[in-house]
């Protein structure tokens, strides 16, 4: 303070410029505090609803009590992550007795408030809940977050739309799985979980065909993931229609292969001598999969191909063929006319004769170093 | 860990996910088990090595420091605990899983989400009516 009586400018400025960076922390660490403060007491209220619903919801998964602990905005907050956590831990008939519950609670009117939300994770969190509960008077709602910008709120829209009515749902997904590119497929796949893999099979296929090049073979690529065949059908039929996009051309011959359908082998044969390479080598690695005794020469004529790749998957090809022994692999490969072809041979056979032989014997490092 | 009183089979849960843990423990006990729980693999290693054996263990595949595979070795590995019947718990759709886990001595696996119904009517396959 006796600074700021000080006729001296430069004093008088330092002294305010104390002042300044003093108020400054003091607000800081109040801030820090506040922030501190309703930090604990987020926590103390979490564990405090988590302490007194958590038991109760693993009761009420085979009975609901009469009555039911009283809950703030606040609690009903926890109350929905607890909730959500234990419906999707559980299968079958129990479900029927948390939708009870969530009804009692009056979760449903909760969650349709918070879907107008402002923070993001409280909107998601609503959508979750109403799609658990099959709540269809928020359809239009879940249809128009489709188009969010934000992929993960669109996506777990799309979950939720599932949930509630599936069948009315997939003639809306197909469209929109075909044009955005900010889907994760294996995420699509994933969404499908509780619907079925036949029908995710088969909505990713058909969408996968309107699809742009890029989006479509990456859908296709996945469909191996849902274990299911009806992802097949509208594939061979854009096949059959001719693509003009040899990505969609490689992602399903890839898929032919793991589906291994012998329906498909015509059609990978007939791709074994496509003038693009990458193209070639998904049909040597597809006719690996599910060829028979007659491809093993198309195979042969692959491990000349001009491309490395093709060459190396060819050779892995007939490594994989089911009739394939390490003898036969001896005589193919002193057979082969070049070098190359015969070189490529060489690690598979070498496997081969170590699967044939058994696992090594395991050596100390020490008795390794004597 | 709870002490298991004499009358009723124990099983010991293997579960790191809290929610889950405490809704298979009230399943449990509501069937009339005693249940241990241990919260990770290593927990599940010392039982194992310190607890008597139990009539059955529930086990998760995915656990923290050890997974579930490892503590299945591991049991199978403990002279007075091989002949323990032991179901997995494993997620959806992880069929590798389930291979490796039957293929290292689990006699029986079952998928999350589960069925409460399923757990107990499953576990009575391998225990005794409790009394």
């Amino acid at each position: 303070m006796l600074a700021l009586n000080h006729s001296d400018l430069t004093l008088r400025l330092g002294s305010m410029a104390v002042l300044c960076i003093y108020s400054a922390v003091i607000l800081l660490l109040s801030g820090i505090l506040l922030l501190r403060f309703i930090r604990l007491a987020k926590e103390r209220r979490r564990r405090k609803v988590t302490e007194i619903w958590r038991p109760l919801l693993a009761q009420c998964v085979v009975e609901v009590p009469e009555t039911l602990p009283e809950l703030t905005p606040q609690e009903h907050l926890v109350f929905l992550y607890l909730w959500n956590h234990c419906y999707e831990s559980i299968r079958g008939d129990a479900r029927a007795q948390l939708n009870e519950l969530a009804r009692r609670t009056k979760s449903d009117e909760f969650a349709k408030q918070l879907l107008r939300a402002r923070r993001l994770r409280w909107r998601l969190l609503a959508i979750v809940t109403l799609g658990h509960l099959q709540e269809r008077s928020i359809w239009n709602e879940l249809v128009a977050m489709l188009e969010a910008d934000n992929a993960f709120l669109s996506l777990i829209a799309a979950k939720a739309l599932l949930d509630i009515d599936a069948p009315a749902t997939v003639p809306l997904l197909i469209p929109v799985i075909s044009r955005r590119n900010d889907w994760s497929p294996l995420k699509v796949v994933a969404m499908f979980g509780t619907v079925g893999a036949d029908i995710a099979a088969d909505t990713i296929a058909k969408a996968a065909c309107q699809a742009s090049p890029e989006i479509g073979s990456r859908l296709i690529r996945h469909l191996a993931a849902t274990q299911s065949q009806q992802g097949l059908p509208p594939l061979r039929a854009l096949l059959r229609e001719g693509t003009t996009s040899d990505d969609i051309l490689a992602a399903c011959l890839f898929l032919f292969g793991e589906c291994s359908d012998p329906r498909d082998v015509a059609t990978v044969r007939a791709h074994i001598s496509h003038p693009t390479w990458y193209v070639r080598l998904q049909a040597a690695s597809a006719l690996g999969k599910m060829g028979v005794e007659e491809d093993e020469p198309r195979l042969i004529t692959l491990l000349d191909d001009e491309h490395w790749w093709v060459r190396y998957r060819a050779a892995e090809a007939l490594s994989n063929l089911p009739w394939m022994t390490a003898e036969r692999m001896t005589q193919l490969c002193g057979e082969l006319s070049t070098i190359e072809s015969q070189e490529h041979m060489l690690p598979f056979m070498a496997r081969s004769n170590v699967r044939k032989a058994g696992p090594l014997p395991s050596v100390h490092p020490r008795a390794q170093a004597s | 860990m709870q002490p298991a009183t004499n009358h009723k089979p124990t099983v010991l849960m293997v579960e790191d996910e809290e929610d889950t843990a405490s809704l298979l423990k009230f399943l449990l006990e509501r069937a009339s088990y005693a249940v241990v729980h241990a919260k990770d693999g290593r927990q599940a290693q010392e039982f194992v090595d310190t607890l008597p054996t139990p009539d059955i263990v529930l086990l998760d595949v995915m656990l923290p420091f050890l997974s579930g595979l490892q503590v299945l070795a591991y049991i199978r590995g403990n002279a007075a605990w091989e002949k323990v019947p032991i179901v997995m718990l494993t997620a959806d759709g992880s069929e590798h899983d389930i291979k490796r886990a039957l293929e290292s001595g689990a006699n029986d696996y079952m998928l999350k989400p589960f069925n409460p119904r399923e757990l107990t009517s499953r576990l009575k396959r391998f225990l005794a009516p409790a009394a």
